[in-house]
């Protein structure tokens, strides 16, 4: 499942769901809205575009480290400290491939996926500054 | 012919969103954000330097493919374009 959404997800049917034939290890990254003394994060992404890189992100992925199953779910909205902001889930037959691919689809995703957050603090909000590659087409 | 010009995150707040534009033919990505931009003097130097030029660290987009920011002067938009300005992606 590749999806941008409000609502929260069910990990452990995730987990459940990722062990395909021939998995030997499922790796889940879990980001939560850190207590960084705010009251909430509000999340905000270009959807349509957003979608549409995180699943060229699944297939490149699948195919570098031979994945058996990708999830990404990233959510937006309000979120509150300690909620769920984006869930990886990858298997694959082996662990290295696990957390490779893993890592991989993070790190693409913090790269260049057009969503934004905003730290919500008693004095109003500041939004967490991203990654930029001074403005170059990076497609 | 119409154009849609989206903004996202800190410009968003500062200009507003799905702004659907009349431009005439022959318009460029840049000559068009620079006239909407210029609607909000903070929201103008939030994308623009003191040259008119885009901050390097601003992200465009038509129709969901990236523009260089060095090619944006010569793109010229279509009817029917969304155009998209963002500042840097902070996902994950």
């Amino acid at each position: 499942m590749i999806s941008i959404q409000t609502n929260d997800v069910d990990i452990g049917a995730l987990i459940i769901a990722a062990k395909k034939h021939g998995t030997g290890a499922v790796v889940v990254f879990d980001g939560v809205v850190r207590d960084d003394n705010i009251t909430e994060m509000e999340l905000e992404a270009y959807e349509d575009v957003a979608t549409q890189e995180l699943e060229k992100i699944a297939r490149d992925a699948t195919e570098q480290f031979r994945l058996l199953h990708v999830d990404i779910i990233h959510r937006i909205g309000r979120l509150a400290v300690g909620e769920n902001i984006l869930i990886i889930v990858v298997s694959a037959g082996h662990r290295p491939e696990a957390y490779a691919g893993s890592r991989y689809i993070i790190e693409k995703i913090k790269k260049g996926v057009p969503i934004w957050k905003k730290e919500l603090t008693k004095d109003g909000g500041r939004w967490v500054p991203g990654e930029h590659g001074h403005g170059k087409g990076h497609r | 012919m119409t154009v849609k010009i989206r903004f996202f995150a800190r410009f968003r707040e500062l200009l507003g969103t799905d702004i659907m534009s009349d431009v005439v033919a022959g318009t460029m990505f840049t000559s068009l954000i620079t006239t909407i931009a210029k609607k909000n003097p903070e929201g103008y130097t939030a994308i623009f330097n003191e040259k008119g030029a885009f901050h390097e660290f601003v992200i465009l987009m038509k129709n969901g493919k990236r523009i260089d920011i060095a090619d944006a002067a010569k793109t010229p938009v279509a009817d029917g374009d969304e155009i998209a300005v963002f500042p840097p992606v902070a996902g994950g």
